[in-house]
């Protein structure tokens, strides 16, 4: 997500597992009480074949009550309400992941995942944008899905510029391609569209990512057996240095965080994501919470 | 009967008397208007009835099984008797409600089904409303009124008694309740069917609620009552649409909704009738393929017959509706109430060119029918009598099991040449027998 990281590509692979550990922290201040306020958040990870999780610290407050439940995305969220005045609002979620290195993971394709959703429409702009990349394709002879997976992750990272604050999280992918330029979510946003466009299936995924200071965002493509991630913002494969939060169409399905309330109040939001590798980081030590 | 028509005045006066109203919106704003209620019934006979009731079940079960499998195992898919772009490009398809089991497995609890009968004496279903069907009240007031206007009319004629439709309405919501007190949810009185709203939740014994009664504590569903107490709700018949449901799930701007409330319902805690995500076995496009969900999953014939049906989206229908384009009849699946309808013949050849080019680029959009003949039916006009344009929506309940209201809504246009019935484009309706012997 942050144009500095690119230190992270140099990796190696020997290694197929990482534990991380993972914090997320956010708190919500008003500047007035309000109440009946009602969320949604997204932010556990969730075990699956990729990614075993070890929750150590699970905090929502207030919260006049909490239930767990799985999405139509199979997400784990958590849904909650309270009703009473309060004039702030934070969770905290802290745990260790066991990672496995690759990006694969084997799964039957659901077929909501071949059309396009609110964001990734086929305007114009993605229309277009789609079939320059396409013709990149065809130039660098990519052929199998992934190979055109990886070429449209290129030409999108080489065509779009990172520039935090231009875009917001109601941007979709052809509002975002018309300015040139937004974040991770922007970039998930158009890849997803133009993977569609081309016929194949693709998710949108928001997640974490080693030394992040916020959450993220990439994607995942459909290929004959299974998903395999790309991060198109930092045009890398997905490996055992991301978590995965949730997933869907696009944004509009899983957002870490959402909520609504009652009160004309103004907020101010305060997040904090860390994610450090536990041991072996012999190599280097990236953590931190690099804002951005 | 003569009687009956005698009082049309007096009887239309009575229905503006309790509120029997329709609203529209012209040029966005809303206006409240009378629906026109013309004397001279639509009677159907007891033999046609039984076959209707079959025919109708037959349909309405299917459809719910369908809507069980596309939420479910999405076996029909699978087995390619529906090809997948026509369901998970509906814009009625919500993968919010996957996974969902709905109490007792119903998703259609009313169904709305249109249909007319062709000059050949045959019924043809119009389209499906799994959605929020609007209507029943006006024939249950409508015949309440006649019987107080002319009891003669019912005594000489063997009319089968239509007044239980509230009853039918509140067995099927307390099947479906999952324990608590049962609520009928309006957007409010500038709602199209307000009128009906207040009556049904009335008739049902059900609290009339906005979205303002309700609230979630506890992953429940509550009411609050006018002394602040608070009662649980098994069971919301909501007369809002999907989208405006819970901006949690749906349009986060939406400021009628019931936030969390599709939580609520995930979790098995409340019933909501209809079920969301219903559109997407009403869509336009859909239709076409019912015939095909009856065989499928029922292993029967399908007893009421589509309006013969192309889909441009295969090749060789596509190619008929390039070539007899003039002839057929143009439905947009994304529009409904009456809009998107094109008639071939009512086009000039520029237009005519245009849509063929329409057509051919966004196939999947449309379907085509042949322009069915239906039967006229008399209507009062003044001390004359015209002849207009008639359909029939028929109720469908299904709880415990699926029953056909002995009666419906039949609906006329307004002008002699047109083919549109759709309350929200104007036009009456006619009280519905259905004949006893």
């Amino acid at each position: 997500m942050l144009p500095g990281r690119s230190f992270v590509i140099a990796r190696h692979r020997q290694r197929s597992m990482r534990t991380l550990k993972f914090t997320y922290r956010m708190e919500l201040r008003f500047s007035s009480p309000v109440s009946r306020h009602y969320f949604a958040l997204r932010c556990i990870p969730k075990d699956s074949p990729r990614q075993k999780i070890h929750l150590t610290r699970r905090e929502v407050e207030p919260a006049e009550y909490l239930d767990e439940l799985e999405d139509g995305f199979q997400n784990l969220k958590l849904t909650g309400g309270c009703l009473a005045p309060h004039s702030f609002f934070r969770f905290h979620v802290e745990g260790t992941a066991e990672v496995e290195g690759m990006g694969f993971q084997e799964e039957p394709l659901h077929p909501m995942y071949r059309y396009p959703s609110r964001y990734t429409a086929f305007e114009p702009e993605v229309a277009e944008f789609a079939e320059r990349a396409m013709e990149r394709c065809r130039e660098a002879k990519a052929e199998k899905i992934l190979e055109k997976a990886v070429c449209v992750m290129d030409y999108l990272h080489a065509n779009f510029a990172y520039v935090p604050g231009i875009t917001n999280i109601g941007t979709t992918a052809a509002e975002a391609l018309r300015m040139g330029k937004g974040v991770c979510q922007d970039y998930a946003h158009i890849m997803t569209a133009v993977m569609r466009y081309m016929g194949i299936p693709a998710r949108y995924v928001n997640g974490l990512m080693i030394g992040e200071g916020f959450t993220h965002a990439w994607v995942e493509v459909y290929t004959e057996k299974g998903w395999y991630g790309l991060d198109p913002t930092n045009r890398l494969h997905i490996d055992d240095y991301y978590i995965v939060l949730a997933k869907g169409r696009d944004y509009g399905d899983c957002p870490v965080d959402k909520g609504c309330f009652f009160g004309n109040a103004a907020q101010q939001q305060n997040i904090y994501v860390n994610v450090e590798e536990m041991e072996h980081d012999r190599d280097r030590g990236i953590n931190g919470t690099a804002g951005g | 009967m003569r009687e009956l028509i005698e009082h049309t005045e007096g009887i239309n006066r009575l229905m503006a008397r309790f509120g029997v109203k329709f609203g529209i919106y012209k040029n966005g704003e809303f206006h409240e208007q009378l629906f026109p209620f013309d004397a001279i019934p639509r009677v159907i006979s007891r033999e046609e009835f039984q076959k209707l009731e079959k025919g109708l079940i037959q349909r309405v079960d299917a459809l719910n099984l369908f809507l069980n499998d596309i939420y479910g195992e999405k076996k029909i898919i699978k087995d390619q008797v529906v090809p997948e772009e026509f369901v998970f490009s509906s814009s009625g398809y919500l993968p919010e409600c996957e996974g969902i089991k709905p109490p007792k497995g119903i998703y259609s609890h009313i169904s709305g089904i249109d249909l007319v009968l062709g000059k050949d004496g045959k019924w043809y279903i119009l389209e499906d409303n799994l959605r929020i069907p609007s209507g029943a009240s006006y024939p249950m007031i409508a015949r309440e009124i006649c019987r107080r206007v002319s009891p003669s009319t019912f005594s000489s004629n063997p009319v089968v008694d239509n007044r239980n439709y509230a009853a039918m309405l509140k067995e099927t919501m307390d099947w479906v309740n999952v324990g608590g007190i049962p609520v009928i949810m309006t957007p409010g009185r500038y709602n199209a069917a307000y009128f009906e709203h207040s009556y049904l939740a009335e008739r049902t014994g059900s609290e009339l609620a906005t979205c303002s009664d309700l609230f979630v504590e506890d992953n429940q569903l509550f009411y609050r009552d006018y002394r602040d107490k608070k009662q649980k709700v098994g069971v919301i018949y909501r007369r809002i649409s999907d989208e405006y449901l819970d901006p949690m799930t749906f349009l986060p701007e939406s400021l009628i909704g019931i936030p969390n409330l599709m939580d609520v319902y995930r979790s098995g805690n409340v019933a909501i009738v209809n079920a969301p995500g219903n559109g997407v076995a009403d869509d336009k496009g859909i239709y076409y393929f019912v015939p095909k969900m009856i065989r499928y999953y029922l292993d029967q014939e399908p007893i009421l017959h589509n309006a013969p049906t192309y889909l441009p989206f295969y090749e060789e229908d596509r190619k008929y509706v390039l070539e007899n384009l003039e002839k057929l009849v143009i439905k947009d699946v994304a529009e409904a109430g009456g809009y998107g309808v094109i008639f071939g013949s009512g086009l000039g050849k520029e237009k005519l060119s245009e849509l063929r080019a329409l057509i051919q680029k966004e196939s999947r959009r449309f379907i085509a029918q042949e322009v069915i003949d239906f039967q006229d039916m008399e209507v009062c006009e003044g001390i004359d009598r015209v002849w207009r344009k008639a359909d029939l929506r028929a109720f469908v309940l299904s709880g415990q099991t699926t029953r056909v209201w002995p009666s419906g809504l039949t609906r006329f246009s307004r002008n002699a040449d047109s083919f549109v019935v759709n309350s929200s484009q104007g036009g009456g309706f006619k009280d519905t027998w259905v004949l006893s012997r």
